[in-house]
């Protein structure tokens, strides 16, 4: 008998969503996994809350390489069957090693980061009835392409506008603040002209709040303060883990011990 | 009256505009060098200024397309496709966005603005990339003709155009056809095949009259129209490419690979910049004649290549 001591009820969801990603990326041989288990709860949130209408309003995963993340989430949702979810990254396969729109449900190709925001800057303002949420990561930010799209969406008042940060703190050879600090990034928004959430990246009480929030002029960012690897012991803040090669069976095991105590 | 094809670009897309409500300008601080106040002042809620942000507007541009617009992203090449090529690649053509580069000033035809603005590399790094399309029109009616075809096409493309006011080649009755080359002048001896105004050289008189050329122009660069040129060059035997850009990666060495794959080999000159960077001048004959892709170099080459 498994126990529901549960925050929320789409913990048990995120639980199970982290153990196929997991999967994939073990039996495929490799995958970003950091990222990928410290932005599913964002993109869970996204795609389960109901606070979107996802036939109507875009979701735009800038940081392409978070797309273990997005398609165990979309197989969940019912975009494509999961059988598809073994071939990640294989040849041949739909669901390749960086997000492709070949993949029903997926609106953008990325993989070059600091893209995906002014993709997303497009789409809010051709299509201004429906909200565009853009996800990047915060080494993203290192990119001067994000600031110019964040002073774009302020110029043209992009209110439909959410742009979260998966803001783990590491990045493909260290921390953030090692390798081009950031700084405080939502004094950064908000002198851009920018309306600012800060939130527990893995609290869908705290998330939802934040995406609900309403605004006609100005875009919104959601800075998700997240866990590299969440919810697998030895991953966490270790940016060894930004991508994995060849897990070992025995780090496998463990990983799976670890996320199903959590089922 | 002649008009520059700058001036034909922005004309053209204001009245395309006025029937087309779908077509948008996604421009980098340069409407008035693309003559483009027109269109921003009538249609100002299609005219979307993202400043000197090369990166972003080709992104932006990516989005607006999705939505059902058809884009035209307009710059000076030297900033967009230079600047901004891998935005270009991910955002506008892998991910087949309705989108048209228009890259002004392009070539030594720039000349006072320098090095740094004369593109010559812009034919080699847009014909690299797979989903798109590359045009270089030759006057202001082709230019008309051209933006008006791609304006009904979604197909990403790049279209080459140049600052100075050229000499017209083509009248009214144009009809432009992507992937189809025109061809100029019929003729028997050498085939010359150029795109953009230097072509206009071929028909310079000072070009020895007792060799009979064959002119075509080649605007659509990709898709290119080989059977025309390999029917010609199969006819001549003699081949020279003129362009305004470098060898490297230029039509020239496109129509060179092509016509080896086919074992067809004609006689050969490229005259195109040779591995150099450009330099202000205000007389373009004088760059021209110095990176040696002038009248003289054109004569030279009819004369050695016999």
């Amino acid at each position: 008998m498994l126990s529901f001591n549960k925050d929320h009820p789409l913990d048990q969801l995120s639980s199970e969503l982290r153990l196929d990603l997991l999967e994939i990326i073990y039996q495929s041989g490799g995958g970003h996994i950091g990222g990928s288990l410290s932005s599913i709860d964002l993109m869970t949130s996204v795609y389960f809350s109901q606070i979107f209408d996802l036939k109507k309003d875009h979701f735009i995963l800038s940081a392409g390489h978070l797309c273990t993340a997005l398609y165990v989430v979309l197989a969940k949702a019912g975009y494509f069957s999961p059988k598809l979810l073994p071939s990640y990254s294989s040849f041949g396969s739909l669901l390749q090693g960086h997000v492709s729109a070949q993949v029903p449900g997926v609106e953008y190709s990325s993989g070059s980061l600091g893209q995906g925001l002014s993709f997303a800057c497009g789409l809010a303002l051709g299509d201004r009835d429906n909200k565009t949420i853009c996800l990047t990561s915060d080494g993203e930010h290192q990119e001067g392409q994000i600031w110019e799209a964040v002073m774009f969406a302020k110029k043209y008042q992009l209110g439909n506008l959410i742009n979260i940060v998966d803001f783990n703190g590491y990045q493909i050879d260290g921390a953030v603040k090692d390798i081009m600090p950031l700084n405080d990034l939502a004094a950064k928004y908000i002198s851009f002209g920018w309306s600012v959430t800060t939130v527990d990246g893995h609290d869908f009480n705290q998330i939802f709040k934040a995406l609900k929030k309403e605004s006609v002029l100005y875009p919104h960012c959601i800075i998700a303060k997240t866990t590299l690897g969440k919810g697998i012991s030895y991953m966490e803040n270790n940016y060894n883990y930004h991508d994995v090669k060849n897990l070992s069976p025995d780090l496998y095991n463990q990983a799976l011990v670890q996320l199903r105590s959590k089922l | 009256m002649t008009i520059s094809i700058r001036q034909a670009f922005g004309e053209t897309l204001y009245n395309l505009a006025k029937t087309n409500r779908n077509i948008y300008v996604v421009d980098m601080d340069l409407k008035s060098s693309l003559c483009l106040n027109k269109f921003a002042q009538k249609y100002p809620r299609r005219f979307i200024e993202c400043g000197v942000a090369e990166n972003n507007a080709a992104a932006i541009a990516a989005g607006l397309a999705k939505t059902g617009k058809t884009v035209f992203l307009t710059s000076f090449a030297c900033f967009s496709p230079a600047i901004n090529w891998n935005t270009i690649k991910q955002s506008i053509a892998y991910n087949q966005a309705n989108v048209k580069i228009i890259g002004s000033h392009a070539g030594l035809l720039s000349t006072d603005l320098g090095a740094t603005h004369q593109m010559l590399e812009d034919v080699a790094l847009m014909s690299a990339m797979p989903n798109m399309e590359v045009f270089s029109p030759i006057d202001s009616i082709e230019t008309e003709k051209l933006i008006t075809t791609i304006s009904h096409s979604k197909t990403p493309a790049y279209v080459r155009l140049v600052r100075a006011t050229t000499p017209q080649v083509f009248d009214k009755k144009l009809t432009f056809t992507i992937g189809k080359s025109h061809i100029l002048k019929k003729g028997e001896d050498i085939t010359i095949v150029g795109h953009g105004p230097i072509l206009n050289q071929a028909f310079d008189s000072s070009l020895p009259k007792k060799v009979s050329l064959e002119i075509i122009n080649c605007s659509s660069i990709k898709p290119l129209d080989v059977a025309t040129i390999v029917k010609s060059v199969k006819k001549t035997k003699h081949l020279i490419c003129l362009e305004d850009h470098q060898k490297n990666g230029g039509l020239g060495q496109m129509i060179a690979s092509i016509l080896l794959e086919k074992n067809i080999h004609p006689k050969f000159v490229h005259l195109a910049v040779d591995n150099r960077f450009g330099q202000s001048g205000r007389d373009s004959k004088k760059l021209y004649d110095y990176y040696k892709i002038g009248v003289n170099n054109l004569i030279d080459a009819i004369n050695k290549i016999l």
